[in-house]
């Protein structure tokens, strides 16, 4: 591609920056060793192989830390949230960015302005509202929050990605008796799927790894999401028994990680989707 | 034409099918509570029973003799400074370094940027392992290399743990900073380096002429970005030190979440979050209009 890397080859620099990465995300190698050691075992060596691979740690992770429910949940919770980003983002995304009015541009403004608020502004208020609502600290709570936490970067996105369509394929549907809602669904929504993937691949990690905004909104004792539910685990232990918490860490975050290796790409590309403007 | 006519047909009732739910969430779970936490903030509002009472502006009065709050800002500045500096030019060289890689890229890459995708549960247990006195890998190692007088307690020693929660957020978030300048590189048109290596333009020259000029737009965007990161620094804090020793490690956000969740002065920490929040934004505008500046003349 580059004229100056027009040699495919391993050298100094290679082996130099592989072997500082390598050091770089060893804290992750050293959990992984570990969460098949005994705790004992790691306390007198951190580095040394285990005596024997046992699964012990990996079970007590579904029968002491009860995971497994946990990640039902916080699945169902990150299909449930993008399903309603998907489908209500490039909506509103598609309806603003295709009218010129003074409405169209104040919701754009809108929503911009809804990228910069830090959750702390809204934090007090909005369990607040949940309680008027009367559906505090449930899951119904924290779904709205999620979404509706997602929509400004969704709708940005979107957008961004909208003005690289031609306005031609609509006016055809539109001269075909295509109304609006009509066309954004049969003709722009399927043409935003390089947009969803990155929605889909952002929100699932982000929501799948959350722990704040989850411990706060469903409180500390209902909390059942995945990481809610280490932190709970973790709070009630008198001892810190390492060995439990490096298989809990290496088993949440063993989903992200296969999905990460077999799609870099994408996993790069959508996560820092949201910055590059 | 025909464009105009297909929106001007009315169409106000597709106007409120696509746009009606969107603008309804956002605007009743994002904007009237912030719209409502402005109203607070004038309130003495003490948590879930009480009604609010309207004080005025004696809320702010509060926030300027706040001698936890300026301990809090003292501190989260202080991080910041680090956070902005290491990811402003810190991930730039590293950005640089990896632009230059002929093999085994995406490997290596993937490596730097692995951390960012973990839980910010994951890495604060994974650092908590690290440094912890009695049985951390680091103290472990130094022990057992004879160096017992080097062994720290890295998380809970006051001289210390500002490095600590500054080393967690740069290793977690290290590969997000660096990508942005990677793609930025990426746009630097080949010829540009053809013409510089027949003018015999070795790498440092290549830096300096070529390719810090052509990044500054990111270089603008991951300083402001960084600036954001760094005063909004909240999660990290509540997953390792809770503030602690004493209110050594509160940032501001870690103070607005123990005075509104944990010590129920929700309108106090109203108070003080709208006092932080208009103060960042106008930071970022000044950074943001400063540096558009320098880049048009560059």
């Amino acid at each position: 591609m580059n004229a100056r890397r027009r040699r495919r080859r391993f050298g100094w620099l290679e082996l130099l920056l592989l072997l500082a990465g390598a050091v770089f995300v060893s804290p992750c190698l050293l959990a992984v060793l570990n969460a098949f050691k005994t705790n004992p075992e790691i306390i007198a060596d951190p580095l040394a192989l285990p005596r024997q691979w046992g699964w012990d740690n990996f079970r007590f992770i579904f029968t002491g830390m009860k995971l497994a429910r946990p990640m039902l949940n916080s699945l169902l919770m990150c299909v449930g949230v993008i399903v309603c980003l998907v489908t209500v983002a490039p909506m509103a995304a598609y309806s603003i960015m295709r009218r010129k009015m003074a409405t169209g541009r104040l919701l754009r403004v809108l929503f911009l302005v809804g990228l910069t608020v830090p959750f702390q502004i809204i934090m007090v208020p909005l369990l607040k509202l949940f309680r008027v609502m009367d559906i505090q600290f449930t899951y119904l709570a924290l779904l709205v929050h999620y979404v509706s936490w997602g929509l400004p970067l969704c709708v940005f996105i979107y957008s961004a990605f909208m003005a690289t369509i031609p306005r031609e394929l609509e006016e055809a549907a539109a001269i075909d008796g295509c109304g609006q809602v009509g066309t954004f669904w049969r003709i722009i929504f399927p043409l935003l799927t390089p947009c969803t993937v990155t929605v889909v691949i952002f929100w699932g990690l982000w929501i799948w790894n959350d722990f704040m905004q989850a411990f706060i909104v469903m409180g500390p004792t209902k909390g059942q999401l995945v990481f809610v539910q280490l932190w709970k685990f973790l709070n009630d232990q008198y001892v810190r028994n390492w060995n439990h918490i490096f298989a809990g860490v290496v088993v949440l975050s063993l989903p992200v990680t296969i999905l990460y290796v077999l799609m870099q790409r994408r996993f790069v590309k959508g996560l820092t989707a949201g910055a590059v403007k | 034409m025909a464009r105009a006519r297909t929106f001007r047909r009315g169409n106000w009732l597709a106007s409120l099918i696509l746009c009606g739910p969107a603008v309804a969430i956002y605007g009743t779970f994002v904007v009237l509570p912030a719209v409502l936490g402005f109203a607070y903030s004038l309130t003495d509002w003490t948590g879930w029973t009480d009604e609010p009472n309207f004080v005025g502006l004696e809320n702010f009065r509060e926030l300027a003799g706040d001698e936890r709050f300026a301990s809090a800002v003292r501190f989260t500045l202080a991080e910041t400074a680090m956070i902005v500096l290491f990811f402003t030019f810190g991930s730039l060289a590293l950005a640089v370094l990896l632009d230059r890689l002929r093999s085994a890229k995406g490997l290596i890459r993937g490596l730097f940027f692995y951390p960012y995708i973990l839980s910010i549960l994951v890495v604060a247990l994974l650092f908590k392992y690290l440094c912890n006195y009695n049985h951390g890998a680091i103290n472990l190692l130094l022990r057992s290399a004879g160096l017992d007088a080097w062994a720290q307690d890295w998380m809970m020693d006051p001289r210390l743990v500002g490095t600590f929660i500054f080393v967690l957020v740069a290793w977690s978030a290290l590969g997000f900073f660096t990508t942005l300048y990677l793609a930025n590189l990426q746009t630097i048109p080949v010829e540009l380096y053809e013409a510089a290596g027949l003018d015999g333009a070795g790498p440092v020259s290549v830096f300096a002429r070529i390719q810090l000029p052509l990044l500054m737009p990111t270089v603008t965007t991951n300083l402001v970005l960084a600036t954001i990161f760094g005063i909004n620094l909240f999660g990290q804090i509540v997953v390792t030190t809770e503030g602690g020793p004493g209110y050594r490690t509160a940032t501001v956000g870690y103070y607005i979440y123990w005075l509104g969740v944990k010590n129920n002065r929700q309108g106090y920490a109203s108070a003080v979050s709208f006092a932080v929040f208009i103060t960042l934004a106008a930071v970022a505008i000044l950074q943001w209009t400063l540096l558009r500046r320098r880049q048009v003349e560059l």
